[in-house]
């Protein structure tokens, strides 16, 4: 490790007045210290196909709790919509935050981490790092725990169903040097039903770490749609960790287009634990320039008939990498569990390095599991039909990273999500 | 008026060798058939014009109004005039029909000049309806799942959308009913006129009821041994390629009845 012994305890002192000018309750700031006492003795978990040791993940942030001297505008990124659910936050501020009246009657809570933490104690208190990610699982989410500095929440009541999606917009603030630690914790309680969609975004150019967490509880029967489109940038290095814990009869759908242009981890968890709960995991990814991108699904069946679903397609250009490692484990007494998945990669240049990795752990007898995985070029036949149309090589190749993507995409129920992924991937694929 | 000039044409495929000189000159406003027995070289020859990655051209010409397309990259001879039909078109999942045939004709037009949505869509109606092709056909994936009659429809569809100056159509008419033979026959005979030259690949008279031929060629064994006009398709079609191996005294075995 580049790390040294009790490097982190030396921030003892400035993490509890950084948490206190945050005006956070003590038991945050004790998970925080306890947190903070572990990051040196554990060791960041282990990626399949990936050695990242020396990735530049582990910058402490500035805890200072002075504002950023460089602000953003978010309107460069967003348009203006009266009466959405939404909140955009550029860096650690929250700098817009709709909710309708409507949905605030009903017991609805979007806003920022600090101000729930502040105005809803006890929600935060019993799914903040409690039962999805845990402060002591390795390096990375101690490290998390002990200097997160800005994050949202959402709180959808027992039985209320929302037919518009709420949008959190988070932009990192790389106009400055500071890590960006950010955590989501998404509470849908029981028998809920909503379209959460979020987007991750960099401003300007400086190196900076980011280490995001993402936690989404779904209590008995409720129904969480998730989206989200990532553009980190080039100069972000990323840690990224969604993860998802199902109650009896609950789904967590996630459709995530992985499109940053720096060097990321993705994990993508589920624990299916409540007996008939489902998740399905969908994840485009495009590589291109120098950059690495690992993708890590894995979902995990406890309960009985749970049923897990990845399907990840990924393209990679110029000498770029991106891996997928699929994991579906089903745990020994998960009866009728089924685990699925299927990865693709299509690679579009000889430099390119790409990897699709199925990873089945089946401890229980009475279940049902497939994988399908695949790592391929770019069929000439296809590139000299589509060329013999006039189509350039470069529009031609567009086409079928498209029509390759295309079959996770179409999959997505929300059609906003599909409009936008389809823009991200033009737009990533014309800024080489 | 253009004319395509094929000189002293040679390819080969895995270094063996299939055309072995072919001599052709056509005009716009004609329609030239070309036959022969299977294995012949006629589906090369159209496959070497466009470029096909799997075919070495290893001597002669193909001119395009004096440019030789064998120094084009394979879009830029589509770009130049030349399309070509063919009877097993790539399938290609998550590209609709429609988008593919609007980045066909927009790699035809200038940046400030690409086909509006509703002129796209009038005109692909318009030629959908021609050929008698359902209009969900426009919003299925590029030839996916489509039947081997569905294929040859939407490549003739193509060649209507992009309107090209000439047209190499391969075998289109093999496995097609009556009707659809009468309908891909429509769609080529929309084409017919001053503008436009077609070069039909053929191995059966049939579809020659629907098209009439300005020019016949016979092609056998890398070659093209005789060029006639309508009625040497006739003339085929009553006494059979043996006969004619027979009438120019060719050494050439047949392959087939």
């Amino acid at each position: 490790m580049v790390t040294k012994d009790k490097q982190y305890v030396e921030h003892m002192d400035a993490l509890q007045a950084f948490s206190r000018g945050l005006q956070e309750p003590e038991w945050m700031l004790q998970l925080r210290l306890e947190a903070l006492k572990q990051i040196d003795s554990l060791e960041p978990p282990v990626i399949e196909r990936l050695r990242y040791t020396r990735w530049p993940l582990w910058q402490v942030p500035n805890l200072t709790g002075a504002p950023a001297p460089l602000s953003i505008d978010p309107y460069e990124y967003i348009e203006d919509k009266a009466d959405t659910a939404r909140v955009v936050q550029t860096g650690n501020d929250t700098v817009i935050e709709t909710l309708p009246e409507s949905l605030k009657e009903k017991g609805v809570i979007f806003t920022d981490l600090h101000t729930a933490l502040r105005e809803h104690p006890e929600l935060v208190k019993e799914a903040y790092m409690t039962k999805v990610v845990k402060p002591g699982e390795n390096k990375i989410t101690a490290f998390h725990a002990a200097f997160m500095n800005s994050g949202l929440f959402l709180y959808v009541p027992k039985n209320l169903e929302l037919t518009d999606p709420l949008e959190a917009v988070f932009i990192q603030n790389s106009l400055v040097e500071d890590s960006f630690v950010k955590h989501v914790l998404i509470y849908a309680d029981t028998n809920s039903n909503f379209n959460y969609v979020e987007k991750f975004l960099t401003k300007g150019d400086k190196k900076n770490a980011a280490n995001i967490m993402v936690e989404v509880i779904a209590k008995a029967g409720a129904q969480v749609k998730y989206s989200a489109v990532d553009q980190l940038g080039v100069n972000s290095t990323v840690y990224f960790h969604r993860k998802g814990y199902t109650h009896r009869d609950a789904t967590i759908d996630w459709a995530i287009g992985v499109m940053n242009s720096g060097n990321v981890i993705a994990d993508f968890d589920t624990d299916l634990v409540g007996n008939g709960s489902s998740s399905d995991l969908k994840a485009v990814g495009i590589s291109n320039g120098r950059q690495t991108q690992v993708i890590d699904s894995n979902v995990v069946n406890f309960g009985n008939s749970t049923q897990g679903n990845i399907f990840q397609h990924g393209v990679i250009l110029d000498s770029a990498t991106l891996t997928f490692n699929g994991i579906g484990h089903i745990i020994k007494g998960a009866k009728q569990a089924d685990a699925q998945q299927e990865s693709r990669v299509l690679m579009l240049s000889d430099k390119a390095r790409g990897d699709a990795n199925p990873i089945l752990l089946i401890d229980e007898f009475e279940v049902t599991a497939g994988h399908a995985a695949s790592v391929g070029r770019v069929d000439p036949e296809e590139m000299y039909y589509l060329m013999s149309r006039g189509i350039e090589q470069e529009e031609a190749e567009r086409l079928v990273i498209r029509g390759f993507l295309g079959a996770v995409i179409q999959a997505i129920p929300l059609k906003g999500v599909r409009d936008e992924l389809v823009e991200t991937i033009e737009r990533k694929l014309t800024t080489k | 008026m253009a004319v395509l000039e094929i000189k002293n044409l040679h390819a080969s495929i895995e270094d063996k060798e299939i055309l072995k000189g072919v001599n052709l000159t056509m005009k716009t406003g004609e329609i030239h058939a070309i036959m022969g027995p299977n294995g012949t070289g006629k589906s090369t020859l159209a496959a070497a014009i466009m470029g096909h990655p799997s075919y070495e051209v290893t001597e002669g010409e193909v001119l395009l109004d004096g440019e030789n397309l064998l120094e084009l990259d394979v879009d830029e001879r589509a770009r130049a005039g030349v399309f070509l039909a063919v009877q097993y078109p790539s399938e290609i999942a998550g590209i609709t029909n429609a988008e593919f045939m609007r980045a066909a004709i927009n790699s035809r037009r200038e940046e400030d000049d690409k086909i509006s949505v509703m002129e796209f869509i009038e005109k692909l109606d318009e030629k959908m309806a021609l050929l008698d092709m359902d209009e969900e056909m426009a919003e299925r994936y590029l030839n996916e799942g489509f039947s081997g009659g569905e294929k040859k429809r939407n490549e003739i569809l193509q060649l209507l959308m992009i309107e090209p100056t000439f047209a190499i159509l391969d075998e289109i008419d093999s496995g097609l009913d009556i009707d659809a033979l009468q309908v891909v026959s429509k769609g080529v005979n929309q084409m017919r006129g001053e503008g436009f030259g077609s070069l039909i690949i053929t191995h059966y008279q049939r579809l020659l009821n629907y098209i009439t031929p300005d020019v016949v060629h016979i092609m056998m064994d890398g070659r093209v041994v005789k060029t006639g006009g309508a009625e040497l398709a006739q003339q085929l079609e009553a006494e059979g390629y043996k006969g004619l191996v027979e009438e120019l005294g060719l050494d050439i075995e047949l392959d087939e009845d």
